[in-house]
């Protein structure tokens, strides 16, 4: 120990031997913040008795010296702790125990007390490692404190609602959002083939606005790619093939996601406000259907009994296992790996749904084969979207793991593509004959169903075939007006409504005087 | 120890007065949380290993007792005399009793192939068969008809179907068609994970012998082999050339895939082509494939089969003894 000055005499008598004593803190210090009456502490000390080993000629100096108000002598460099005790000791809250502290510190050097950082010797350390336990005491003590940082952490969550929900929507075991991406694509057949105008780069925009919104309110994963007619593909016959290319790299580039989702360019999520989750996935076997006998365009047979058609068929006409041969595969939603629309015309993959399997995996890899091509290639005028369906048709493994979705879940037409508009039931919409069970061909309802209806607010609109002969960029411009005027909220309401009404009243006005003017003429 | 004066409470180490909090509540409840944790994950855990093997337990993985191991397919031309098919089947049934598997024997005009295609075509809808009948055996082993088991006593199991005997045997980072395809075998290719294992003859896969594991990927493999486009293809080995167009241009097939040595599965009884010797029957092993007799139509299978036939019985009758 170095000295800074001299050891001087005390004005109460004696001399502070610093040497010797043992440090300031190392009396029993948990107590130091009380302020007890000199009397009573003289009688401790006697009572305990000089020889007991904690009370020291330094400690009871240091003792004598706080009742006095200035300690004899301050030992400098002992650490910040010995430095600021007292005022860290004085912010410390006070216990219930005041004035009996040295009976505490006898009990606790025979250790009977607490274990611990209280027992025996307590220097600086031990008192930092017992703050923790401090402040919990304080907590529990004070239900003030622990309101206010209640308060203060749910002022915390209405600040940064929207980034809380999103990450909680996003989180794969809370909301799930990073199980699914999207998989866009923009500048189709762009590049060598096409040039882009203002209106395609109009309707691009839009369209990637729309999905940016959606996937930022759901936590979803959204990858935009280029579909441009690329030289890569121009020379070689894999052209438009590139879905499965694309598909194949979303997977590696999105890891730990479990469901792709392929949208068209010409597509419009009408209702940014329906999950996947809730609209599709937490109810997947209700959502979708595995039997094609149900609705049937493409008059595929199942099951997928020999291939000639012969009517004297040979003996194992029909070898395969009963779980290929049923309609709807084993049943289960788990085992359910792609997910498709029917239009009036077949398969649809301007909007459709893939998992990641090994399932998944063969049917990308064996979805375009040279040998299929070179026979094909003319009457495939669709091209992986024939190829898909052939493969569906020809290959009875594809089917125990194909789900399809109603047309209007994901993939709703606008009136014009694929025959007109049939419209639903006024009054109660399709729900009223889905009680009745009339879901026939005579409304767009059920599996049936193809166009958008307003009043039932379809999910997702696509402009499928607008590019041949309708206007793409106003039935984008409509459907997103229509998608903001359904979805708007109440406050956009009331002024809408405040704004229509005032129109009204001026329109009445104006006609009211022209009548009277018409009259004055008269 | 004496104090001077009386206390206060009866506890005087309590931090939390009595009058606030439920002390004893408080103490069962620490002294109980941690026995209610463990229980909890306890049921967890069990809850958790039960969904896990549920999860896996397909059809394929449940084998209920008395399943064969194996089932050898081998599909008969029904045009064949009676002898042969019936030597041909005593052939097959004996090494399937020994090993406790089973055999099956479809005839090629059974399924309903399209018309105007080789009938050779039917062995693929027959291996399907073979697992729509044996739903839990783990795997087929089709074996042409121009072939008969030499050596019985060699299982399956330890000439190729065993993990460790398959990575030892599996030819890695080979050609898939000899001589320089430029699609090759996986060069890190984990025995476990291995569906299909077949031989390569000097022109080819060789398909006469071969074993797939049944399961999902196996309703693939068969499907696409057979599909419709390849059949009407006109391949010229029509199902051979198909399986290898398949391994090659898709790698999902391919990553299935172990060679292994001729002789262990294949063993060729005659040159055709530019088989070598090296890779010639030899007494002792397992298959002897007389490969090209059907298709050449200056040879007779049953003719050439004899002396072997002969062979075989003079081999049993020594083993009954």
């Amino acid at each position: 120990m170095s000295l800074d000055r001299s050891p001087s005499p005390h004005r109460s008598g004696g001399w502070s031997s610093p040497g010797l004593t043992s440090p300031f803190e190392e009396t029993n210090g948990h107590s130091r913040s009380q302020n007890p009456s000199p009397g009573k502490r003289n009688g401790y000390g006697q009572l305990n008795g000089g020889a007991q080993p904690g009370v020291t000629w330094g400690s009871a100096k240091a003792k004598s010296a706080r009742v006095n108000g200035y300690p004899s002598y301050q030992p400098q460099n002992q650490g910040f702790f010995g430095r600021h005790y007292r005022r860290l000791s004085e912010s410390l809250p006070h216990f219930a125990h005041g004035g009996q502290e040295d009976r505490y510190a006898e009990k606790e050097k025979l250790g009977r007390g607490r274990s611990g950082g209280w027992s025996g010797s307590s220097n600086s350390k031990m008192k930092w490692r017992e703050l923790p336990r401090r402040v919990g005491l304080l907590i529990s003590r004070r239900r003030k404190g622990v309101a206010l940082v209640l308060l203060f952490l749910l002022g915390l969550m209405i600040w940064f609602q929207k980034p809380l929900q999103y990450l909680y929507r996003r989180t794969s075991f809370l909301g799930g959002g990073s199980k699914f991406v999207i998989i866009l694509a923009a500048n189709q057949g762009g590049g060598v083939m096409e040039w882009k105008g203002p209106r395609e780069w109009a309707i691009e925009r839009d369209s990637v606005k729309n999905k940016k919104k959606y996937v930022a309110d759901w936590g979803y994963e959204l990858d935009i790619v280029d579909m441009s007619t690329k030289k890569r593909y121009a020379h070689e016959w894999r052209e438009s093939w590139e879905k499965v290319d694309v598909i194949r790299k979303a997977m590696t580039k999105y890891p730990d996601a479990e469901w792709f989702w392929w949208l068209d360019l010409n597509t419009f999520i009408m209702e940014p406000s329906y999950s996947l989750q809730s609209h599709i996935f937490s109810n997947l076997n209700a959502h979708t259907y595995r039997d094609i006998n149900l609705y049937n365009p493409l008059h595929i047979q199942h099951p997928p009994n020999g291939t000639s058609g012969d009517a004297n068929a040979p003996q194992y006409a029909n070898y395969l296992d009963p779980e290929t041969l049923s309609p709807v595969g084993d049943g289960k939603s788990t085992s359910i790996n792609l997910i498709v629309p029917q239009d009036c015309g077949g398969f649809n993959l301007g909007s459709f749904f893939v998992r990641r399997s090994a399932w998944t995996d063969r049917l990308l890899d064996i979805w375009w084969d040279p040998v299929f091509y070179e026979q094909k290639h003319m009457e495939w005028e669709h091209k992986e979207q024939d190829a898909l369906e052939y493969i569906y048709t020809n290959q009875p493994w594809i089917r125990s793991h194909t789900a399809f979705i109603p047309q209007r879940m994901v993939n709703a037409f606008p009136n014009g593509a694929c025959g007109d508009d049939r419209k639903v039931p006024e009054g109660g919409g399709c729900k009223t004959l889905a009680a009745g069970g009339m879901e026939g061909t005579e409304w767009e309802c059920g599996i049936q169903g193809i166009h958008y209806q307003e009043s039932e607010r379809d999910f997702v609109v696509n402009m499928a075939g607008c590019e041949w002969g309708r206007d793409c960029w106003g039935e984008m411009y409509n459907f997103r007006q229509l998608s903001g005027r359904l979805n708007r909220s109440r406050w956009e309401r009331v002024k809408d409504w405040w704004g229509e009404s005032e129109e009204a009243k001026t329109k009445a006005k104006e006609e009211a005087r022209k009548r009277d003017e018409a009259k004055g003429k008269v | 120890m004496q104090f001077p004066y009386p206390r206060k409470t009866s506890s005087p180490n309590s931090p939390f007065p009595p009058s606030r909090s439920s002390y004893p509540r408080r103490r069962s409840l620490r002294t109980l949380a941690p026995y209610l944790l463990g229980g909890v994950a306890l049921i967890w855990l069990i809850v958790h290993l039960l969904s896990r093997t549920s999860n896996t337990s397909t059809a394929i993985n449940f084998r209920p007792p008395g399943t064969p191991e194996v089932v050898i397919v081998t599909t008969l031309d029904p045009s064949l005399s009676p002898t042969y098919r019936a030597n041909l089947i005593t052939n097959r049934r004996d090494y399937a009793a020994r090993h406790g598997y089973t055999a099956f024997f479809p005839n090629t005009t059974d399924y309903d192939l399209m018309p105007h295609i080789p009938d050779s075509w039917s062995t693929i809808p027959a291996l399907r068969h073979a697992m729509t009948l044996f739903p839990h055996t783990p795997w087929l082993f089709y074996l042409t008809s121009t072939a008969l088991i030499m050596n019985p006593a060699l299982p399956l199991s330890t000439q190729v179907l065993d993990p460790k005997v398959l990575e030892a045997k599996m030819i890695t980072d080979r050609p898939v068609v000899p001589p320089d395809s430029v699609i090759k075998t996986f060069s890190h290719l984990r025995p476990e994970r291995v569906d299909l294992i077949l031989t390569q003859d000097k022109e080819g896969l060789a398909g006469g012998s071969l074993l797939v594991r049944s399961g999902e990927w196996a309703k693939f493999f068969l499907d696409a082999w057979y599909d419709p486009l390849y059949r009407s293809y006109n391949f010229q080995k029509a199902e051979g050339h198909a399986l290898e167009h398949i391994v090659q241009w898709h790698g999902t097939i391919l990553a299935k895939l172990a060679l292994v040595p001729q002789r262990t599965l294949n063993s060729y009884t005659r040159e055709t082509g530019a088989t070598g010797t090296e890779d010639r029957y030899q007494e002792g092993d397992f298959i002897a494939n007389f490969h090209g007799c059907q298709r050449d139509t200056s040879r007779n299978c049953e003719e050439e089969m004899g002396p072997l036939m002969i062979r075989w019985r003079e081999l049993r009758d020594q083993e009954r003894r």
